[in-house]
């Protein structure tokens, strides 16, 4: 079943003033219960517009959300409680802890949900648990922390709030390569135990291929494609010729390809390049 | 004497001499394009505001062009001699009109105004911004931002530029658009210093310095490091996928002469064993 529909989503900015732009264009998608959808697209291309009517941040102008079946919009008054369905991790979420101790910070959602004290304790240790935050760093303040450690603190404050969907804006921009890594791994082990719905904006193609069930492709404000990242990254022309690029990895084995060699289609990561290339080796008896 | 010469410098944010440097020396030659790797928190980015008198140095001493960055009277040449680009474009641009913005460094140096004119327009040009000289910053995209915040900068005529991860924020596009123009500063005889997270942007630089723990850990070409990938992997550091694939390969046995860089070395070398 689907968890979100989105029908002829349509926001305009700035209506009947000479700033009027157009910046999410008729988009409508389907996405399951559980699956991980990568977003791509250059800056401008209606990405974080997009995802912010998906929590009810921005009104559409016209079209529809539908979650579980109901229009978020269909009771106005109640729009903010959508926000604890859907979670919704900003940009450089760091920038947006506040409070006195990382504890207090990660506990201000599910508090507002409306918890007691004894469920939010459970919460809050269980959401810092999942983004790999020790206990001895909860009653610091969350200034006193490293950047990578912040930004985890951050997230742990949205999935304080369990939310079904959970929206990462660029969760990884600015971490080192480990930092990155380890934070997908926590991000996916996450994923895989609470079985949540995930948007991932990212402008990192070696993070999309890794994680995504499927990728939506926005340019101008349209949703150009949507496919597995093993098909939309198999057509480089055009995902280069909006602004965007294909992981290394996957243009080398192109190239090989249409050099004549035997290799398979949208070829993501570097085990499976390895193996592609020693099939092949083997295949002709050279190793 | 090289143009930019670190010794044995030691510094620490506290009074507990927790080093974040801990001895490091570092020369730079006069138009040579360095790249600065490293895990977070390794000290780069401290190296980088020690090398404009933003932070003065515990132990040891930097000296840029002949000036020691520790002699007061000096502060101000040494900052107008080396520019510093940031991460996050959004915070260094300051006015509402583009070329105002780009003016304001030479406005402050006390540079006439009709030589503002001719150095706003040709660093403007030199980023390919001009076009866009009467438009608002708000407006552009950010590698477009971080294309006027280094035209912000070469309106001050500087011998050196560094830069602090500048496309960490940018989308593929807009990191294209900045490492171009840093190639092109090089082009026109100025050092660089770029710091990264992004090997495929390392590979582009004359040399490679590798940081951990406040030090030096490896430096040399851009091919001399990337060969090291198992010292690299093991300080959590990356190397370019093509340099990977062809590690692992040769760890199955295949020879290959050397590591490649980019993608179409990468695909020469598998042509290579596979013809």
């Amino acid at each position: 079943m689907s968890i979100i529909e989105v029908k002829n989503l349509s926001f305009t900015y700035g209506i009947g003033t000479p700033f009027e732009k157009k910046a999410v264009d008729d988009v409508s998608l389907c996405v399951n219960e559980g699956e991980v959808i990568g977003l791509i697209g250059h800056t401008g291309s209606g990405k974080s517009t997009f995802v912010q009517m998906l929590n009810g941040l921005i009104k559409p102008t016209s079209g529809q959300v539908l979650l579980e079946g109901k229009d978020i919009w269909e009771k106005s008054k109640e729009i903010r409680k959508i926000c604890f369905k859907v979670g919704m991790v900003f940009q450089y979420p760091e920038y947006q802890l506040f409070d006195e101790t990382v504890y207090k910070d990660i506990s201000f959602g599910p508090r507002n949900k409306g918890l007691s004290e004894e469920e939010i304790d459970l919460t809050v240790r269980k959401a810092a648990k999942f983004v790999g935050l020790s206990d001895r760093l909860l009653n610091k303040s969350p200034f006193d922390l490293s950047g990578g450690e912040k930004r985890r603190a951050a997230i742990a404050g949205v999935i304080a709030m369990d939310p079904d969907v959970l929206v990462l804006d660029e969760p990884t921009a600015g971490l080192d390569p480990k930092g990155r890594e380890v934070l997908l791994a926590q991000i996916m082990g996450y994923h895989k135990e609470r079985k949540n719905t995930i948007f991932f904006v990212s402008h990192s193609m070696e993070d999309i291929s890794r994680i995504a069930d499927r990728v939506m492709v926005m340019n101008k404000g349209r949703l150009e494609m949507l496919d597995t990242p093993k098909n939309i990254f198999a057509q480089v022309e055009k995902i280069e010729s909006m602004g965007l690029r294909v992981p290394q990895i996957t243009k080398i084995m192109m190239t090989l390809r249409e050099r004549g060699y035997d290799i398979t289609d949208g070829v993501l990561t570097v085990e499976q390049a390895f193996s592609e290339i020693i099939n092949l080796l083997e295949k002709e008896g050279k190793i | 004497m090289s143009f930019i010469s670190v010794e044995d410098v030691k510094f620490s944010y506290d009074e507990d001499k927790n080093y974040v440097l801990n001895g490091l020396n570092l020369k730079i030659e006069k138009g040579e394009f360095v790249a600065l790797l490293g895990h977070n928190g390794c000290g780069k980015s401290t190296a980088a505001k020690l090398l404009n008198a933003m932070f003065l140095p515990d132990e040891g001493t930097v000296v840029v062009d002949n000036m020691i960055t520790s002699d007061e009277k000096l502060t101000y040449e040494i900052r107008r001699n080396v520019g510093l680009v940031l991460q996050n474009p959004d915070n260094q641009l300051v006015a509402s009109v583009i070329e105002e913005d780009v003016a304001f460094g030479p406005e402050n140096l006390g540079v006439p105004p009709e030589e503002i004119r001719e150095r706003v327009d040709k660093a403007l040009r030199t980023v390919g911004m001009y076009e866009y000289r009467k438009h608002a910053p708000h407006k552009l995209s950010g590698g477009q931002k971080q294309r006027v915040a280094i035209a912000g900068i070469l309106a001050m005529h500087p011998e050196c530029v560094v830069f602090d991860e500048p496309t960490a924020m940018l989308d593929p596009s807009g990191r294209d658009e900045v490492m171009n123009t840093i190639l092109r500063l090089k082009e026109n005889g100025i050092t660089v210093v770029l710091i990264t997270h992004y090997m495929d942007e390392a590979v582009m630089a004359d040399r490679v310095v590798v940081m951990d723990n406040g030090n030096i850990l490896t430096v040399g070409t851009p091919r001399e490091v990337f060969s090291q990938v198992h010292l690299l992997k093991k300080h959590s550091l990356d190397v370019p996928q093509a340099t990977e694939l062809i590690y692992k390969l040769s760890g199955a046995g295949l020879k290959f002469d050397e590591m490649p860089l980019n993608t179409e070395e990468c695909v020469n070398f598998l042509e290579g064993v596979l013809k």
